[in-house]
């Protein structure tokens, strides 16, 4: 009769349908095996049954004796619990023997059992099969209990892992046949089950669960794998049951008289974190979702007339209590689980809606003041440890914590007043939190270098890790000011820039300055560096060395990149500022601390600014010279750095005069910024000071800048290419001049354009007018020009700028050289002679390119036949460039530096000896700007002190004579000049003035020059009676 | 034989828990065999020390007393049933159902294979006692409900005593339970029957066969349980509806041997008293409910899920067939069941279907009817109006329903309508003359009230027999005390029906 039962015959039986020999058993039959069944002896031949037998015994009965399944049931779980003995003691054996499997007895009753519980698992999961309804709560009930009793049992031996490592326990269960078979009958029933009744059965595993708590949890988490939607919700609700019956609050159950049995039960909570735990890692959206959901049902009004098991959660939404309870047991469970706290974080604040937090107060109003305070502190944990969403986080504290008000009227509506209070409470308490642990933490470089990787994972704070990286966002936050949030974020800020050190600090201090648009918030800057300089080191260099990177990557477009200039100049003049004031303002030391370290931190990097001198972006460029013009030149700055500046510099200078003419009101400031970096370089070392003359007299002078100073344009043709030299970083690029050229040939300047009245296609070549420059922006140009000349020549310093928009607002527009009067004066510091010689050698190089004969003393009159062709150019060069004059002059004023200037004298000098001796006219007024360049000639030399004031003076009468007179007296120049050689070491220095002056006395006697004059006063006498007296010695 | 009966199954393995007790117990015992009548200290004396005993061993003792005190009252006492002590209730329920006497003592439950060895230990008592009556009373004394905390644990008990029983095979077990099922009330014979169906029909696939072999060793139980599980299938519900199984089984039995059904019925005196609230007596009206209401509720079960699969209707179709047969096959117990009246007399007398019944049945159906109104099932309520109007003609010409033609149509006045029906109702076409026709057996002489009843040749009472009193169903008087407690009670007989008056 057994044989029939052996393997699988059985379970193939079983699949068809069994009218078969199943029920062939007479009632006699059965009532024997029934006896047999009770006695453990076999009725027929009186032998003791083994516990195969019996088992297969019990196994039949239950087929057929539907009274005895109760029985038999009881009886198999002797069968399993024996197998699980021998299956554990065949594994320590195999332990102890080190994987000799000289397991003798323990293995054939393993093996002998095994197929029994196979046979028995056959039975019951076909019974399952056919009806689920009876049998599914049946088993289920049975099997989860047997699992239970089983792993609690044997939880305590030896081959047994421990019960906190969830996966080896559910390793080793699973590789025992019988409690696998346990397992799948289990999940058979469950998945039957859940069609109609899934509650009846999770709650029999959970109420098992509770009762084997820690040993039972790996069939939870099974179980809770294969059918995570149920098990999750479920598991919820009964660690929320248990959370509230264990006593997050111990005086409201008093008050409820619940009967509390704490001593049997060790909270569940773990329970539930370990099996969420093992399930998060496949179905942590199931759980989050569950979490949330949870957390949203707490808060909901109580269903009304909803049937209990419709949410599938075990109706613990009905029950006021555990509503209230739900979420500190959320928190809790966040609190224990870094998992459930990462799959939660992030998204819980979504649902914090003004309703919903209406909702929440209302709930918290019950509970006991220190359990909330409890929950305050969980929560600021909580939120310091949240691995992500940490920003949606503070910004919803944040807004929630600001006070609402008329202006502030977001989309939702303003929340609660104790609300906002509470949040802010909590906003305070995590930055008190935070500051704790930020400070608390131990120093990097403390000496334990056996504790490091330890500590370094405890010193991690998630919450501010992530908010790390939103560095930038924070800082705009900041940034706007708002009442009380700045505050809080800059308190925020200032613990981040500590927590994270240098790299962090140097981000928001480099945003700060990025983003800062005025006073009041750079103001932040300031205090936010001003706490951190004491424990970092070296931040502000570092921060402008990023910003300086920032721009050279060129991701910040212009407006930011101006505003950034702005700001850090803004940060430097304050600094300056103070200074002036003479530290009277001690008030301020902090910020001045900074704006000191700024300042040096730039002068570092100035080179790198310098570029954006020439940006095309006049916003940029104006910011660029206005951080340039106020911060200070390195002690030590290399030569070619310095070069760069000033080349930079003085091209700037020169856009600026062009951009000032264009719209005058924009530039005017930017002129202002662009003379003080100017003056600022070319007091800072000989070097600058020659270098910015150099290039202020080769780009006055450059063809392209020519107009700006009334000057004539030599070629009209090449209009395009002189801009491009003009304004060389206009963004005209290279690329687009040479694409253009390679398409479309440019036939300008070609032959064909000269002969045709213009390019086929493009109509008739308009007709070339010179364009006369306007003469108010020809003067204001020049006046400028001067100024900044005259500013760097004198080093004496003093306040330049300031003077230097006197001049030139005193300019006025009398006549076509009005500068010179108000330049040359008495009040302006004496030009530094050094200076003048620069700009005169300069002069000298540009003007005069034939250096033969070119030195400093005059040769006779006669010879300067040989210079002819110089001379012609020299004339022509001061015709095209009026600004020439002015140099001159400034050269004069300089002496005694219009020595070397002595070249273009005498050339100038020669072409108007030659001009007079061959004019005609009847009166010098005919060429006026022959007469004019005798006059400015003789005065500039007079004021170089080239001439002894007599010989300077017949200027004056040049007007009033005739052209060949004119000649006979510039004649009488040369030959005093002849005479008298302009050598430089004729001047000597006079202390008390600081100039040169030259003792004309030691030159010999003058009177030999001055008889020509005479006579032509002589003749002359009844229109320059007046002026005799200028020309007594 | 009762002692030594018992005594066999609990002397192997008692000496060695208390052993010296025992000995004192059956010592004692055999010394008094006659007149043992345990008094209160002695019981209290035993309850203490089967207090200290493992749960098994002392359920056996208190079997083993309550046989010992049960057999000699009967033996000794010449009354019909001899009454079972209190404090012997007492004991029996505290250590055999487990119920809990004292509010700090804790009895010991038995485990289930415990109490699988007490059950085999009943089983064997009662096949072995030969006494029917000492059976009878051990049985009653043990199962018969007593209206407390115990019934509970004593229905879970017989349930499975009596499944057990099906499964070995023990008649006189099974005898009692038709006795008990036929003495309880309906509720409880419903869990019986429910218990039962649950162990054979759902729970272990096969067992159904073990069931059906039932019938022949005890028809009497088979009859009781006929009524016991249509009383518990209703078609209110999905779970309400017998399995095609059980179905199955009935068909079969009853088609073998239609007089199953009757077997109560005609094996009761007419004089037993039968409890209030008990099953009815025969199954009829249980089963034409099953056939009236199956098409209506298969319907309604087939209605949400209109496009299932074939399997659905093929299933349906054969379980169509079943009711038909099993409609026939009540017909056919009609017709003996007249045969039967008429030998005994009692045409127009007993109303073997009581009419509330009938209405509760025609109540019940047109209210289905109307449930179903909306949806396309014509052709099943007018099958289940067609059946309801040919059992109803049927009864009514048998006897076994006493019923006006007045009084049907105003019962069926809400059902849809149904031409078969309109038939019955509206009754033959009348003969013309009524005195001067022959005997007509169909003529259905009760319901035509106008009538004189000396047409009706059943009827051997006198013509104008003036009270009730005088009519052999007797006891059936006592019914009127109650008319709104039992079916039973509202006995056409005792009733004031307009057909009365002329009899």
């Amino acid at each position: 009769m057994s044989a029939m039962f052996e393997g699988n015959a059985l379970s193939a039986m079983q699949t068809s349908h069994c009218h078969t020999p199943l029920n062939n058993y007479s009632p006699q039959e059965l009532a024997l095996e029934i006896k047999a069944f009770i006695s453990g002896v076999d009725q027929t031949q009186g032998r003791k049954l083994s516990v195969r037998d019996h088992a297969r015994c019990a196994v039949r009965l239950l087929r057929t004796v539907p009274a005895c399944r109760g029985a038999v049931l009881e009886h198999l779980r002797g069968v399993y619990d024996e197998y699980v003995a021998a299956f554990l003691q065949d594994l320590e054996a195999e332990g102890e023997n080190g994987g000799n499997s000289t397991s003798g007895g323990g293995s054939t009753s393993v093996s002998n059992l095994e197929d029994v519980i196979k046979e028995i698992h056959a039975v019951l999961s076909e019974f399952i099969k056919l009806s689920p309804k009876a049998w599914a709560p049946l088993v289920s009930t049975w099997a989860v209990d047997l699992l239970g009793q089983l792993s609690s049992k044997h939880a305590g031996r030896r081959a047994a892992p421990h019960s906190s490592s969830l996966n080896e326990l559910l390793q080793l269960w699973m590789s025992c046949a019988a409690t696998r078979s346990l397992m799948e009958c289990y999940s058979q029933c469950l998945a039957a089950m859940l069609a109609w009744c899934p509650d009846a059965c999770v709650d029999a595993l959970l109420d098992t669960s509770v009762q084997h708590s820690p040993h039972f949890d790996w069939v939870v988490a099974h179980i809770g794998s294969a059918f995570p939607g149920t098990i999750i919700s479920r598991v919820l609700a009964c660690g929320l049951k248990d959370f509230y019956a264990h006593g997050y609050s111990s005086a409201e159950k008093i008050n409820q008289q619940q009967p509390i049995d704490k001593s049997s039960r060790v909270p569940k909570i773990g329970s539930v974190v370990g099996i969420l735990g093992h399930l998060a890692s496949r179905h942590s959206d199931s759980i989050k979702k569950e979490l949330l959901r949870m957390f949203q049902d707490s808060l909901s009004p109580p269903p009304q007339n909803v049937p209990p098991h419709s949410s599938g959660a075990g109706g613990w939404e009905n029950s006021p209590h555990l509503r209230r309870a739900t979420v500190p047991f959320l928190l809790q469970l966040a609190a224990l689980s870094p998992t459930l706290l990462g799959a939660v974080s992030a998204e819980l604040v979504e649902f914090l809606r003004p309703p919903v937090l209406i909702q929440l107060q209302a709930q918290f109003q019950a509970f006991p003041r220190e359990e909330l305070e409890n929950m305050l502190s969980l929560a600021v944990h909580l939120i310091s440890q949240s691995p992500s969403g940490g920003a949606r986080v503070l910004k919803f504290l944040a807004d929630t914590a600001t006070p609402s008000s008329v202006i502030i009227s977001g989309p939702t509506p303003s929340p609660h007043d104790s609300i906002r209070e509470a949040c802010d409470r909590l906003l305070q308490m995590l930055l008190l939190h935070l500051h704790k642990l930020v400070h608390n933490r131990p120093e990097g470089d403390e000496p334990f270098p056996q504790s490091s990787a330890a500590q370094a994972m405890l010193q991690v704070i998630p919450f501010l890790e992530e908010l790390q990286e939103n560095i930038g966002d924070l800082c705009a936050e900041t940034l706007r000011l708002e009442r009380k949030r700045h505050l809080w974020l800059h308190q925020l800020l200032c613990l981040l820039s500590v927590y994270g050190g240098p790299s962090v600090a140097t981000e928001a201090l480099c945003q700060l300055f990025t983003q800062a648009r005025n006073p009041e918030e750079l103001a932040l800057a300031s205090q936010l560096y001003t706490p951190l300089s004491t424990s970092l080191s070296g931040l502000l260099p570092s921060t402008i060395a990023r910003c300086v990177a920032q721009i050279h990557t060129q991701t910040l477009d212009n407006k930011q990149l101006a505003q950034l200039l702005n700001n850090l100049g803004t940060a430097v003049q304050s600094q300056e500022e103070d200074r002036k004031n003479g530290g009277a303002a001690t008030g301020s030391s902090a910020q001045s601390s900074m704006a000191a370290q700024v300042r040096v931190a730039i002068s570092n990097h100035l080179q790198d600014f310098c570029p954006l001198l020439l940006h095309g972006d006049t916003v940029v460029s104006k910011a660029a010279v206005r951080l340039l013009s106020c911060s200070q030149l390195p002690r030590a700055c290399s030569p070619a750095h310095l070069l760069l500046i000033c080349r930079a510099a003085v091209s700037h200078f020169f856009v600026c005069l062009r951009q000032q003419g264009e719209s005058l009101r924009v530039g005017e400031e930017e002129v202002g910024y662009s003379m003080r970096l100017l003056s600022r370089l070319a007091a800072y070392s000989p070097l600058t000071l020659k270098a910015v003359l150099q290039q202020l007299v080769e780009g006055a002078l450059h063809r392209g800048n020519r107009d700006l100073f009334g000057g004539l344009q030599e070629n009209p043709g090449d209009d395009t290419t002189q801009s491009s030299n003009l304004v060389p970083d206009l963004g005209v690029s290279l690329l687009d001049i040479n694409c253009k050229f390679g398409t479309s040939v440019n036939f300008s300047g070609n032959v064909w354009s000269v002969f045709h009245a213009g390019v086929i296609g493009k109509g008739l070549k308009p007709p070339y007018t010179p364009s006369q420059p306007d003469p108010d922006r020809v003067n204001q140009n020049m006046q400028t020009l001067f100024a900044v000349m005259v500013q760097c020549c004198s080093s004496g310093g003093g306040s330049p700028s300031g003077n230097a928009r006197n001049g030139s607002a005193g300019g006025t527009t009398n006549g076509r050289f009005p500068a010179s009067e108000p330049l040359i004066s008495d009040e302006l510091p004496p030009i530094n002679a050094e200076a003048a010689k620069v700009i005169a050698v300069t002069l000298v190089e540009n003007i005069c390119p034939d250096v033969a004969n070119g030195e400093l003393s005059w040769p006779p009159e006669e010879h300067a036949k040989t210079t002819v062709e110089r001379d012609i150019h020299i004339r022509r060069c001061f015709e095209g460039n009026p600004v020439l004059f002015h140099l001159l002059r400034v050269v004069a004023a300089g002496r005694p530096a219009l020595c070397y200037c002595s070249v273009i004298l005498r050339g100038l000098l020669s072409t108007l000896l030659a001009h007079w001796e061959a004019s005609r006219e009847p009166s010098v007024l005919d060429s006026p700007w022959h007469l004019q360049t005798s006059c400015l000639l003789v005065s500039c030399m007079g004021e170089g002190q080239l001439l002894p004031p007599v010989l300077s003076n017949i200027h004056e009468v040049f007007p009033h004579i005739s052209p060949f007179e004119v000649r006979l007296l510039l004649l009488g120049v040369w030959e005093y000049m002849r005479g008298n050689s302009p050598m430089p070491q004729k001047f000597t220095f006079c202390a008390d003035q600081g100039l040169f002056f030259r003792d004309f006395s030691r030159d010999g006697d003058v009177a030999r020059y001055i008889a020509p004059i005479h006579s032509v006063l002589h003749k002359n006498i009844d229109r320059l009676g007046h002026l005799c007296w200028r020309f007594q010695i | 034989m009762s002692f030594t009966g018992f005594r066999s199954y609990f002397c192997d393995e008692q000496r060695s828990h208390c052993q010296l007790w025992a000995i004192n117990v059956c010592r004692l015992i055999e010394a008094n065999v006659t007149s043992l009548i345990i008094n209160s200290e002695e019981m209290s004396d035993i309850r203490h020390a089967l207090l200290r005993r493992d749960p098994l061993s002392a359920a056996k003792e208190v079997l083993y007393h309550l046989d010992i005190s049960l057999g000699s009252a009967l033996q000794s006492s010449t009354g019909p049933t001899p009454g079972l002590e209190k404090s012997m209730v007492e004991l029996v329920e505290e250590f055999i159902f487990h119920v809990p006497k004292d509010r700090n003592i804790q009895p010991k439950r038995m485990s289930c294979v415990q109490e699988l060895q007490l059950l085999e230990i009943m089983c064997s008592y009662f096949q072995e006692q030969s006494k029917d009556a000492i059976r009878q009373i051990i049985f009653s004394a043990l199962f018969s409900l007593q209206g407390n905390k115990a019934d509970e644990s004593r229905m879970a008990m017989l349930g499975k005593l009596v499944s057990m029983a099906i499964a070995v095979c023990r008649v006189p077990i099974l005898e009692c339970a038709a006795v008990w099922l036929q003495r309880t009330h309906s509720a409880w014979c419903v869990r019986l029957a429910q218990v039962l169906m649950d162990d054979y029909c759902t729970l272990v696939p096969c067992a159904i066969s073990t069931l059906q072999n039932i019938c022949s060793a005890s028809p009497r139980f088979c009859c009781q349980l006929i009524t016991a599980v249509t009383a518990l299938y209703d078609f209110s519900s999905d779970e309400l509806t017998p399995p095609p199984a059980l179905l199955e089984m009935l068909v079969g039995w009853i088609t073998e041997d239609p007089r199953l059904l009757l077997l109560t019925f005609i094996n009761t005196p007419l004089n037993s008293s039968l409890p209030l609230g008990c099953l009815e007596i025969t199954p009829l009206l249980g089963l034409l409910r099953w056939c009236v209401k199956a098409p209506l509720a298969y319907q309604r079960c087939r209605k949400p899920a209109l496009t299932n699969g074939h399997g659905e209707s093929e299933k349906g179709t054969a379980s169509e067939e079943l009711y038909s047969k099993l409609h026939l096959s009540v017909l056919q117990v009609f017709l003996m069941l007249q045969v039967h009246l008429t030998e005994q007399n009692l045409i127009g007398r007993l109303a073997v279907l009581p009419v509330e019944s009938v209405a509760t049945l025609v109540e019940e159906v047109s209210r289905l009817c109307e449930k179903l109104t909306p949806f396309p099932a014509a052709n099943h309520i007018q099958l289940a109006l067609d059946r309801l109007a040919q059992a109803l003609q049927v009864a009514m010409a048998t006897g076994a329903l006493l019923c006006a033609r007045e009084d049907l149509r105003a019962l069926c006045s809400r059902l849809p309508h149904n031409n078969l029906l309109q038939l019955v109702m509206s009754g033959p076409v009348v003969q013309p003359p009524p005195h001067s026709g022959p005997f007509q057996p169909n003529m259905y002489p009760h319901i035509h009230p106008g009538r004189p009843s000396s047409l009706s040749p059943h009827s051997p009472h006198p013509v104008l027999s003036p009270h009730p009193a005088l009519s052999p169903h007797r006891p059936l008087t006592a019914h009127t005390a109650h008319p709104s407690l039992s079916p039973h009670a509202f006995h056409p007989a005792a009733m004031a029906f307009p057909y009365r008056p002329i009899r």
